[in-house]
């Protein structure tokens, strides 16, 4: 992408090294300097490919100019917290992103003086520890290259750990390479490293497990390891297996095996991939049928996933006496409002609906006294808390003026009924929720 | 309204102090009478009822439950409310304890004050009492300096004394006669404020200083009123407070409310759309309706920034609000979901706007039923995106975002292109049974007597399971064996086993002894995989051996060590029978060492053991890879007659040499009649000696 005032897109993300080439021949030079437009422009194109959770790199080659007047990277930075929220300072980006800046200058450049604290705060403000390259010489080709060369040789670095199950293990790589995460909470803002060791703490089936927030994804891929195979061989197996030189795809591995008892079984392994922070391993096949064994990395903490609990408090039943163990989904000790047929009435319709449905019990009496009860004393209860009085009144008129249209057929409980709970509204020292209007005793409830 | 790090580090909607007016005016009607539907169609001599109508309290209490209803569905926990009414004086109807922050306390609470009292006479001889909704604000500052538990927990907790921001919002429903007590209002606000941060900082054991507060005045009346109020939009009044107006007819706060929420809380709208539904009365048709839901706004992050005009075509403005709600349709779901894992970038608690309508209802139930429903978005381009997910988890509804971009995994290479690909007798089997037994399940208890979190202990239980675990079924034998050993391979993996479980384990070793003393080949459950040779005594050989790498990886207690001392004292035996034996050389020394020596083979077993292998194994047998010591150390006992096959000491041989003392075994006639200790095979196909036959027997 190139920037001035304006941003464009010069190519698409490619593998293809000719298209960047020749698009690299045809840059122009434009008005002015704008870094705040290039990372708007950046914020945009990696959301629209690549979504919000796909780590990125990106690399800023300037000349170690920030800019001047409006726009110039001082005055954004200066004004980035008046932003509105529609369009907000372009960084932190909407994606993990390291911010790498590359000034063909030489370090000494006053320039470059000038604008270092200004990129470092702009880099800061990222979250992730991006860099800062700068020559210390006048820059030749040769020195440019290299400069280029080592910063592509420590971003392109390949994660390699261990996944461990007991003393199962598997060394492997994981791909794309995970990035720390700095998790911001209310109060609390905390950066979390990843072990290189993935230690399995036991099993969950994918059902409970049930698609969780992952902040990564990354595919396990076993890694060749011969002397990782001897070792465990020595440690504790007896080989009755021929002691052909094999090649790696013959060397049994660990990886393998979870992989395909996870499918067969449709489990997945929950792992602790860092301190307080866990992910799940699974088998997963992307549309061409090849699968593969899966790493999803989820928000740090032991409560990232709430209807699994705390993490650190899963076990296994065999090791618990049985009124300790639960089951999922872990419930939450409240219901939340749409379970709990709460009284809302701020639109019309929910207090019409609320009192058909005591109208509709009052003319099924006696057969459904209990329901026209239990839902007049709830509308009750919730017009006294809301300071709703008249609608007592109202709803006692409502049952008076319904007797009157009973039709002769009707049994005689529904017009004592509906008399003698008229009469219990209207009663100004009934108002306190605690009191509850109960059936009128009659000859007929029995018959 | 910015977000900066602060705002998001320390936000304003950790507190929120709703102040209502409840003086006497707030008692009046909203005059905006509720119309029922149900009663116009009654008969002509139907009197007509006092029309009802909300009064100007009833309608903030309810918008302000409202809010709170919303909040407490999105954030079970860290965003509080308190209510605090106020006329002559204030009432406080909770406190920022978690046990005071739901709905039917405030609600109960509620009822206790009851409607706002009547208006004091107009000729009162008494000094007038003072109803103002002052009172209620100056104790919502109070309330905003005081310490909530999640605040004093980061205090404490906090590295170097480090501060943390104390913010907070007042949403205030009041009434004011024009701008100017309206200004007045947000100035003893000020003051009062100033006044309490002193006081704060005084007391600063107890209070905390407010470090800003944004204060929120909904000024309402009845509809046939014009107000004098004007809005004015946010506005600092100083670097600690910034106010904000709106001026409302009273049934308009539910929607203004709404909007502000939005903003308060960082939420976003989305909009159900075509939800297929049942007609109310006519059951066999059915209608496509549309349920409105709020959640946290970073649910769209993805979709939203990503292609502008892909979303500008799902935005747009509701009706009667002031915000945007993004409109999904409804996928109706194919078969079961839920059962693999998506690829799900965030979730999200989410709560319908309107909670009890029927279609909120039908969708709400349709979701803690269990079901799943896919969210589609129309792409501009043509066709449709799957986007989000709603589905419900232990009785809480979440909106789940899927990943609609291109993935950096693209065309991966499948597992069996990899290390240890092309291996196809993975114990895949016995892996599955060993992640049933280690199935995670939540502990209640959280206050474990010995301190060790449940998920450390299970990953020393993984650890002891998997001791000696062989990857691949040709890598094993016992555990292809499993109706000779059951239940010793479980039992001593425990990391305690009872009494009677170390006779068990001991009755499969001598179990064993009895097989291998009858001679009895031990078929591996897995046929078809040959283990590769397995002439009898190997396989003997073979299973002894790992069996006991599997006890003495496993020597967790006392018992444990008896069953494997049980194993051993065999092989101890071995030793004393190899030096009686006198046969005892520097490479069997080697293996006495690993407890496997080999010994001489008592002569019935010698003989009996080739005439199996001449039958049993081809020629071109591989020779045992168990055979641990070199074979050039065979040539004597192998040039001895007989001794050919010889084998190591196994328990057999001592459980049979035992025997032989107890009780002498009859030499195999076939035997004592041969040359050179050799007998024929059938001898009696070949000639007429029927004598012998009679008495070939196996003892």
């Amino acid at each position: 992408m190139a920037f001035s005032s304006l941003y464009e897109e010069k190519c698409p993300f490619t593998r293809d090294y000719n298209l960047i080439k020749g698009e690299l021949k045809n840059i122009d030079d434009y008005d002015k300097t704008c870094i705040e437009t290039a990372l708007h422009g950046v914020n945009q194109m990696v959301l629209s490919e690549w979504g919000n959770n796909t780590a990125c790199q990106i690399i800023l080659v300037t000349d170690g100019s920030t800019g001047v007047g409006p726009m110039s990277l001082k005055e954004s930075l200066a004004t980035a917290n008046q932003r509105s929220a529609k369009i907000p300072f372009p960084v932190p980006f909407s994606f993990p992103a390291k911010l790498h800046i590359i000034c063909l200058t030489t370090a000494s450049d006053p320039c470059f003086i000038k604008s270092k604290p200004l990129y470092q705060r702009l880099i800061d403000m990222t979250g992730y520890d991006g860099t800062i390259s700068v020559q210390d010489t006048f820059s030749n080709e040769a020195s440019v290259t290299s400069m280029f060369q080592k910063l592509a040789e420590e971003i392109y670095s390949t994660f390699k750990g261990t996944l461990k199950c007991g003393n199962l293990e598997s060394k492997i790589i994981l791909s794309p390479a995970p990035v720390p995460y700095t998790k911001v909470t209310d109060f609390d803002s905390q950066t979390y490293n990843l072990w290189d060791v993935l230690d399995v703490c036991g099993f969950v089936s994918v059902g409970d497990v049930g698609s969780p927030m992952a902040i990564s994804r990354h595919l396990i891929l076993p890694a060749t390891s011969s002397s990782n195979k001897t070792e465990h061989v020595v440690k504790n197996e007896v080989d009755i297996t021929d002691d052909d030189v094999m090649d790696d795809s013959k060397t049994p591995s660990f990886c393998v095996l979870l992989h395909g008892a996870l499918r067969v079984e449709n489990m997945a392994a929950l792992v602790t991939v860092g301190e307080n922070w866990f992910g799940f391993i699974y088998s997963w096949a992307d549309s061409k049928k090849k699968s593969n064994l899966m790493l999803t990395i989820l928000s740090p903490g032991s409560d990232a996933v709430p209807w699994l609990g705390d993490l650190n408090y899963l076990g296994s039943s065999d090791s618990f006496s049985s009124d300790q163990v639960g089951s999922f989904p872990v419930r939450p000790t409240e219901k939340r409002s749409y379970s709990q047929n709460g009284v809302v009435w701020i639109r019309q319709a929910g207090l019409q609906s609320d009192i058909q449905k005591i109208l509709r019990h009052a003319r099924k009496l006696p057969e459904k006294t209990q329901q026209f009860y239990k839902e007049l004393n709830r509308l009750r209860k919730a017009a006294i808390s809301l300071g709703f009085l008249d609608l007592l009144n109202g709803l006692a008129y409502i049952f008076e003026q319904e007797c009157m249209q009973l039709p002769g057929t009707a049994h005689p409980d529904c017009a004592l009924q509906l008399q003698h709970a008229a009469d219990v509204l209207r009663k100004t020292q009934n108002r306190d929720i605690k009191y509850v209007i109960i059936p009128l005793q009659t000859n007929y409830t029995s018959s | 309204m910015a977000f900066s790090m602060h705002t998001k580090l320390y936000p304003a909607n950790h507190k929120t102090v709703f102040v209502l007016d409840h003086t006497p005016y707030f008692g009046i009607s909203c005059e905006s009478p509720i119309e029922f539907e149900f009663l116009k169609a009654r008969t002509p001599g139907f009197i007509p009822m006092t029309p009802i109508s909300k009064s100007l309290w009833t309608s903030s209490v309810e918008s302000a439950i409202e809010y709170c209803r919303i909040v407490w569905d999105l954030f079970p926990q860290g965003k509080l409310v308190r209510f605090i009414a106020s006329d002559t004086v204030a009432h406080i109807l909770n406190t920022w304890n978690q046990t005071q922050q739901n709905l039917t306390h405030v609600m109960n609470g509620m009822s206790l004050i009851g409607v706002p009292p009547p208006p004091p006479p107009l000729r009162s001889v008494n000094t007038p009492l003072d109803y103002t909704v002052l009172h209620g604000l100056r104790a919502a500052i109070e309330a905003l300096s005081e310490v909530t538990d999640i605040q004093q927990e980061k205090i404490q907790s906090g590295v170097d004394g480090q501060k943390i921001l104390n913010r907070g919002r007042v949403i205030c429903i009041t009434s004011a006669r024009d701008n100017d007590s309206m200004k007045r209002l947000e100035d003893i606000f000020l003051s009062v404020l100033t006044q309490q941060n002193k006081v704060s900082s005084t007391e600063s054991y107890r209070l905390l200083t407010i470090d800003h507060c944004h204060l929120v005045i909904i000024n309402t009346f009845p509809i046939n009123i014009e107000s004098q109020v004007n809005n004015h939009p946010p506005k600092n009044l100083s670097p600690i407070l910034t106010t904000e107006v709106h001026s409302i007819k009273a049934p308009q706060i539910p929607n203004k409310l709404s909007s502000l929420i939005l903003d308060h809380y960082d939420l976003a709208s989305t909009t159900v759309t075509g939800i297929p539904m049942k007609e109310e009365q006519n059951a066999s048709s059915s209608a496509n309706y549309d349920v409105e839901i709020f959640h946290a706004s970073s649910a769209h992050t993805a979709i939203l920034k990503g292609n502008a005009s892909d979303s500008a075509a799902i935005r747009t403005i509701k009706e009667g609000l002031e915000y945007e709600t993004t409109t999904l349709k409804w996928c109706t779901p194919r078969g079961v979901t839920g059962t693999e894992l998506q690829n799900c970038t965030a979730t999200f608690r989410i709560t319908p706007v309107d909670v009890n309508s029927r279609p909120s209802l039908c969708l709400i139930n349709f979701l803690l039923n269990g079901r799943a429903v896919m969210l589609e978005m129309p792409r501009k381009s043509g066709g449709k995106i799957t986007s989000h997910l709603l589905a419900a988890h232990g009785g809480e509804i979440f909106i789940h975002t899927l990943c609609t971009a291109r993935s950096v995994l693209e065309d991966p290479p499948s597992i069996s292109e990899g290390c240890g690909g092309r291996v196809t007798d993975y114990r895949i089997t016995d892996f599955g049974l060993l992640i049933k037994q280690n199935t995670l399940l939540p502990i209640k208890n959280k206050n474990p007597e010995d301190g060790v979190l449940p998920i450390q202990k299970i990953k020393t239980r993984l650890n002891r399971l998997t001791r000696y675990w062989p990857l691949t079924i040709s890598s094993t034998l016992i555990f292809n064996l499993k109706q000779y050993f059951d239940p010793l391979p479980s039992l001593i993996t425990k990391d305690r086993i009872s009494d009677d479980e170390v006779f068990q384990c001991k009755k499969v070793i001598y179990n064993l002894i009895s097989l291998e003393s009858k001679m009895e080949p031990l078929h591996p459950l897995n046929t078809g995989l040959r283990v590769k040779g397995q002439k009898r005594e190997e396989q003997y050989k073979a299973m002894w051996n790992e069996l006991e790498m599997l006890l003495k990886n496993n020597l967790h207690s006392e018992n444990h060590r008896s069953v494997y001392t049980c194993l051993l004292e065999c092989h101890k035996f071995d030793f004393e029978d190899d030096k009686i034996a006198e046969k005892v050389e520097l490479d069997e020394a080697l293996n006495q060492l690993d407890n496997i020596g080999p010994g001489k083979p008592e002569p019935g077993d010698q003989q009996r053991a080739s005439v199996i292998r001449a039958t049993t194994d081809s020629p071109m047998s591989p020779p045992p890879l168990t055979t641990t010591a070199p074979p050039s150390s065979r040539a004597a006992p192998r040039s001895a007659p007989g001794g050919i096959y010889s084998t190591q000491r196994t328990l057999f041989d001592i459980f049979a040499q035992a025997q032989n003392n107890v009780k002498p075994k009859m030499e195999f006639v076939g035997r004592l009649n041969s040359e050179g200790n050799v007998a024929k095979l059938y001898p009696n196909l070949k000639g007429d000696d029927r004598g012998p036959r009679e008495q070939m027997e196996v003892e």
